[in-house]
C-alpha cells in the first residue's frame, strides 16, 4: 500500500513503470526471498511457542480446551522435587559434555597434523553423528544388555560375566553409561567443527614454529588453541544447553527408569501418559528460562576470561612500543 | 530504500500474525459449531438419516451405494497381508465399496493429533486418550446401548450418554502366560490360586528348571503397565470396582487376604525382591522373549490373552503354551477380567454415504470376517463361541467392568490422569515397583500409601465425594 501511495505521489509513472524501476525490483527481491523463511519461521516457531506459552496457564489435555488456572502449573513446577531433581541427571550430561569437548580437541589436533590416513579416522569418527538418535539409543541397549557386547568384550580381558556390573541398572553407573552414548555420538561432530577452524590458521604458522623448534604441545598451546577459541565456546554452550535438554538416550536406552529420567524425559511423561499439557508447557518453559541463564552465565564467564588475555596483549603491545620509542629516544 | 524494506516486513508480520489468528479463531468456533451440532444431531436429526449397526443386514442393505472408506490401524505388520484378505472378501460382498487401510507406527499419539483435523479417514481405532465425553465430537453413534448391549461384547467402555460411539474389536482376557512343560517340569501338578502359592511355584521353578521363572519385560514399559489389569475384576471379583474406586479412601491398601490391588503388586513385588525374575531387567527384549517363553527358557510372563498366538507362533512349541488366571481367589471363587482391544469409530465428519460404508465394514468385520479367530481373541458378537485359548478358564468367572453410573463418564479418568497413579495409563508407576524391590529403596507398603496419598489428594482436588 505504502508504495503504492509514494509511487503515484512521485512524478506521474505508471505503475508498470514503477515496478521496472531497478530500486523496486531490488526491494521487492529482497521482500520476497525473505518472505518464504519469515513465515515458515513465524508459522512454525513463533506462533506454536507463543500458544505453548499460553497452554502453560491451563489445566487441559490434547483434546479439551480445559480452564485457565493462572500459574498454578509454575507452582507445581518448582514445588515438585521430582521435577528440579531431574536436573541433578543433567550434570551428567554436563560432565560428559565437557569430556567430549577434550576428546573432540585432542583428536582434532592428531589430525591437524597430517597423521597417516586421517580421512579414514574422520570419517569413522564422524559416521556416529550420522545414525539417528534413536537407532544410537537401539544400538546401545544391546551393547549394555548383560552378557551382550560389552561385557563379551571384558571377557577378552579375562573378567568373568559375574563379575561385570549391570551397566544399565546400577545406578551408580547407569548415567555414566548413557552419558558415554551421547559423547560417542558427538565426539566426531565437535572434532570436525574445531578441524574446520584449525584448518583456517596459515599453516606457514606451523612451519615457522617448528623452524624455531616449537613442540606439538607449544604449537598447540599458542597458535591452534587462540585461534579456534570462539568455536570452543560454541561448542560448550551448545553441548551444556544440550545436556539440559538431554531425552534420547535415556528415553530409548532406559524409559527414563531406575533414575535415569531427564527433565525432558518426566516432561514427555506428564504430557502424554497422564495427559497434564499445562503442566509440561509449564516446564517447557521452565526450561528455557533455565537454558537462557545458562547461556548468558557462560557468555559473562567467558568474556571474563577472555578479557584478561586480551588486556594482557594490549599491556604487552604497550609495554614493547613504549620500549622500541624509548630506543629510538636515545 | 531500508526504510521501506522495514515497513514492509512490519506490515507483513503483522498481517500474517493477524491472519492466523483469525483463521484459527474461526477454525476453533467451527469445530465447537460441529460439536454442537453433532450432539444435538445425535439424538434425533442423524439417526434418521444414519442407520443403527443392529438394523443393517449385511449382504441386503445399502448394496448400491459406492464409497472410497479409509481405516487406519495400528498393526502396519499385516497390512498386506491379512488385511489386504478382509478387503477382498468384504468387496465381494459389496463391489462398489473400496476400503484401503492406512497403518500409522506410533499409533496413540499421532492420531491424537490427527484427529484434530477432522480429515483422518473414516473408521480408526478410539486412541485412549480420547475421552468419553469427547467422543461425540469425534465419532458417529453406532445406536443405543440398551440395544447394542445384548448383542456386543464390551460397548460399556465406548458409551456415553445412552449411545455406543465404538464397538470393539474383539477383546482378551487378563490371566497368566506360562510354558506347560517347564511347570510339569519342576513338579507342579496345581495350579496356584493365591499369589503366595504362586510365588511357591516360581521358586520350585527357579529351584529345579534352568528356565527364568518369571520374565517381566521390564525395559518394554507397556509390559509393566500391563499388570495394572489385574486389579480391577481378577483381585476383587467386583464389576463395580472401576466405577468405585474414585470414591474409596485407600484402595491400594493391604486388605489382609490376599485379594485386591495390594495383592497383585504384591505379587510384582515379591517375585523381584526374591529374585524370581531375570538377572537384568534393564536389558530385557520383548520380541525376543517371545520365542524364550516358546522353547522353555521363559517359564511365565504376565500379559493378557492376546499374547497367546504370539507365543504360539514364535516357534515350533505350539502345545507348550498355556493361559491360566491370574493367581487370587476371593472367597472362594475364581475371576477373571476381561477387556474390549481397541474399539472401531467412524469419523464424525465424513460424508453420509462414507459413515454408511464404513458402519457396513465394521458390522462385516466384527460380524462375518475370521478376524477373531486370526488373532485368537474373545468376538465381539456376545453369540460367538469362544476361543480355546480360554480352555483354563473352566469355573472362572469372567466379567468385564461395568460402565461407570451417569453423571461419572470421566470421573475415572479424570482421578486417575490428576492422581498421576496412571492406573492402565502411565507404566512408570509399576516399574517403579520393580525399581523398588530391586534397590530395596522403598517397601511395597511405603509406595502403596504413597499412592493412597495421591489418590487422596487428586480426590480433594476434584471435590470427588469419599466413602469410607
Amino acid at each position: 500500500m505504502k508504495s503504492g501511495s509514494m509511487a503515484a505521489s512521485g512524478s506521474k509513472r505508471s505503475f508498470i513503470q514503477f515496478l521496472r524501476d531497478g530500486k523496486t525490483q531490488r526491494a521487492l527481491t529482497i521482500v520476497l526471498f525473505l518472505l518464504i523463511p519469515l513465515v515458515l519461521l513465524i508459522g512454525f516457531t513463533y506462533l506454536p511457542f507463543a500458544e505453548m506459552v499460553r497452554f502453560s496457564f491451563y489445566n487441559r489435555d490434547y483434546l479439551s480446551e480445559g480452564t485457565f488456572v493462572g500459574l498454578k502449573n509454575y507452582v507445581e513446577v518448582f514445588s515438585r522435587t521430582e521435577i528440579f531433581g531431574t536436573l541433578l541427571v543433567s550434570l551428567y550430561y554436563m560432565g560428559g559434555a565437557v569430556v567430549q569437548l577434550f576428546l573432540a580437541l585432542f583428536f582434532a589436533s592428531m589430525m591437524v597434523f597430517k597423521a597417516k590416513g586421517s580421512a579414514i579416522y574422520k570419517a569413522c569418527m564422524f559416521f556416529p553423528y550420522l545414525i539417528g538418535g534413536i537407532a544410537v539409543g537401539f544400538i546401545f541397549k544391546f551393547f549394555y544388555a548383560h552378557g551382550y557386547v560389552l561385557d563379551t568384550l571384558l571377557g577378552l580381558f579375562g573378567i568373568a560375566l559375574e563379575d561385570c556390573p549391570l551397566w544399565l541398572q546400577d545406578t551408580k553407573i547407569n548415567n555414566i553409561a548413557l552419558v558415554a552414548t551421547s559423547v560417542w555420538r558427538y565426539t566426531g561432530q565437535n572434532m570436525v567443527m574445531f578441524l574446520g577452524a584449525m584448518m583456517s590458521v596459515d599453516s606457514d604458522l606451523y612451519e615457522a614454529a617448528s623452524l624455531d623448534g616449537a613442540t606439538r604441545w607449544q604449537q598447540f598451546k599458542y597458535i591452534i588453541l587462540p585461534s579456534i577459541k570462539t568455536i570452543i565456546v560454541l561448542n560448550l554452550i551448545l553441548s551444556f544447553s544440550g545436556s539440559l535438554s538431554a531425552f534420547e538416550p535415556p528415553y530409548v536406552i532406559t524409559n527414563g527408569m531406575m533414575g535415569t529420567g531427564t527433565y525432558f524425559v518426566i516432561m514427555n511423561r506428564l504430557a502424554h501418559e497422564n495427559q497434564k499439557v499445562g503442566l509440561a508447557c509449564a516446564m517447557a518453559v521452565v526450561l528455557l528460562g533455565i537454558i537462557v541463564l545458562c547461556t548468558v552465565a557462560q557468555n559473562l564467564f567467558f568474556d571474563y576470561v577472555f578479557k584478561d588475555t586480551r588486556e594482557e596483549a594490549a599491556a604487552k603491545r604497550a609495554a614493547k612500543r613504549q620500549k622500541r620509542l624509548a630506543a629510538a629516544g636515545k | 530504500m531500508k526504510k521501506l524494506i522495514s515497513i514492509l516486513l512490519a506490515l507483513l508480520m503483522v498481517l500474517s500474525l493477524a491472519a492466523c489468528g483469525n483463521s484459527g479463531e474461526t477454525a476453533d468456533g467451527g469445530a465447537a459449531q460441529d460439536g454442537g451440532a453433532s450432539d444435538g444431531a445425535s439424538g434425533d436429526g442423524a439417526a434418521s438419516e444414519l442407520p443403527s449397526i443392529n438394523d443393517i443386514t449385511l449382504g441386503e442393505d445399502y448394496t448400491d451405494i459406492t464409497a472410497e472408506i479409509k481405516i487406519l490401524t495400528n498393526r502396519t505388520d499385516i497390512i498386506d497381508t491379512v488385511y489386504a484378505g478382509y478387503t477382498q472378501q468384504f468387496m465381494e460382498l459389496y463391489p462398489n465399496i473400496t476400503v484401503t487401510y492406512e497403518g500409522i507406527t506410533d499409533y496413540e499419539e499421532s492420531l491424537t493429533l490427527r484427529l484434530k483435523t477432522g480429515d483422518w479417514g473414516d473408521i480408526c481405532f478410539i486412541p485412549t486418550s480420547v475421552s468419553k465425553d469427547q467422543m461425540p465430537n469425534y465419532f458417529i453413534s453406532f445406536g443405543s446401548y440398551e440395544e447394542l448391549d445384548p448383542i456386543y461384547n464390551f460397548i460399556s467402555d465406548k458409551s456415553f450418554e445412552g449411545q455406543v460411539y465404538g464397538i470393539a474389536n474383539g477383546g482378551t482376557a487378563d490371566g497368566v502366560l506360562y510354558n506347560k512343560a517347564v511347570w510339569e517340569a519342576a513338579g507342579i501338578t496345581e495350579m496356584p490360586g493365591t499369589p503366595e502359592e504362586f510365588l511357591e511355584d516360581l521358586q520350585t521353578i527357579k529351584d529345579n528348571t534352568d528356565a527364568i521363572p518369571l520374565y517381566t519385560n521390564f525395559a518394554a514399559g507397556w509390559t509393566m503397565g500391563a499388570w495394572d489389569a489385574y486389579i480391577w475384576v481378577a483381585a476383587t471379583g467386583d464389576p463395580d470396582f472401576h466405577s468405585n474406586i474414585v470414591h474409596m479412601a485407600n484402595p491400594f491398601s493391604d486388605r489382609g487376604d490376599q485379594t485386591g490391588p495390594y495383592a497383585v503388586y504384591y505379587t510384582l513385588y515379591e517375585a523381584v525382591s526374591r529374585g524370581l525374575i531375570e538377572d537384568d531387567p534393564m536389558s530385557t527384549d520383548w520380541e525376543s522373549s517371545k520365542g524364550r517363553m516358546n522353547n522353555g527358557e521363559i517359564a511365565t510372563m504376565v500379559l493378557g490373552s492376546w499374547a497367546v498366538n504370539q507365543v504360539r507362533d514364535a516357534g515350533p512349541n505350539e502345545d507348550d503354551i498355556g493361559y491360566m488366571p491370574f493367581p487370587i481367589t476371593v472367597d472362594g471363587q475364581r475371576y477373571a477380567g476381561s477387556g474390549g482391544n481397541y474399539a472401531y469409530g467412524i469419523n464424525c465428519k465424513a460424508t453420509t454415504d462414507n459413515q454408511i460404508a464404513s458402519m457396513l465394514y465394521v458390522k462385516w468385520l466384527v460380524e462375518e470376517s475370521p478376524m477373531f479367530e486370526d488373532e485368537g481373541s474373545i468376538p465381539a458378537l456376545k453369540s460367538a463361541p469362544m476361543p480355546d485359548v480360554l480352555e483354563a478358564f473352566d469355573g472362572v468367572i469372567l466379567m468385564s467392568n461395568n460402565p461407570a453410573p451417569e453423571g461419572e463418564e470421566t470421573l475415572f479418568d479424570d482421578v486417575n490422569l490428576e492422581s498421576e497413579v496412571g492406573l492402565n495409563a502411565d507404566d512408570y508407576p509399576d516399574a517403579y515397583i520393580v525399581e523398588a524391590a530391586l534397590t530395596g529403596s522403598q517397601t511395597l507398603d511405603e509406595i502403596m500409601d504413597d499412592w493412597n496419598a495421591k489418590w487422596s489428594s487428586a480426590q480433594e482436588t476434584l471435590g470427588v465425594e469419599v466413602n469410607q
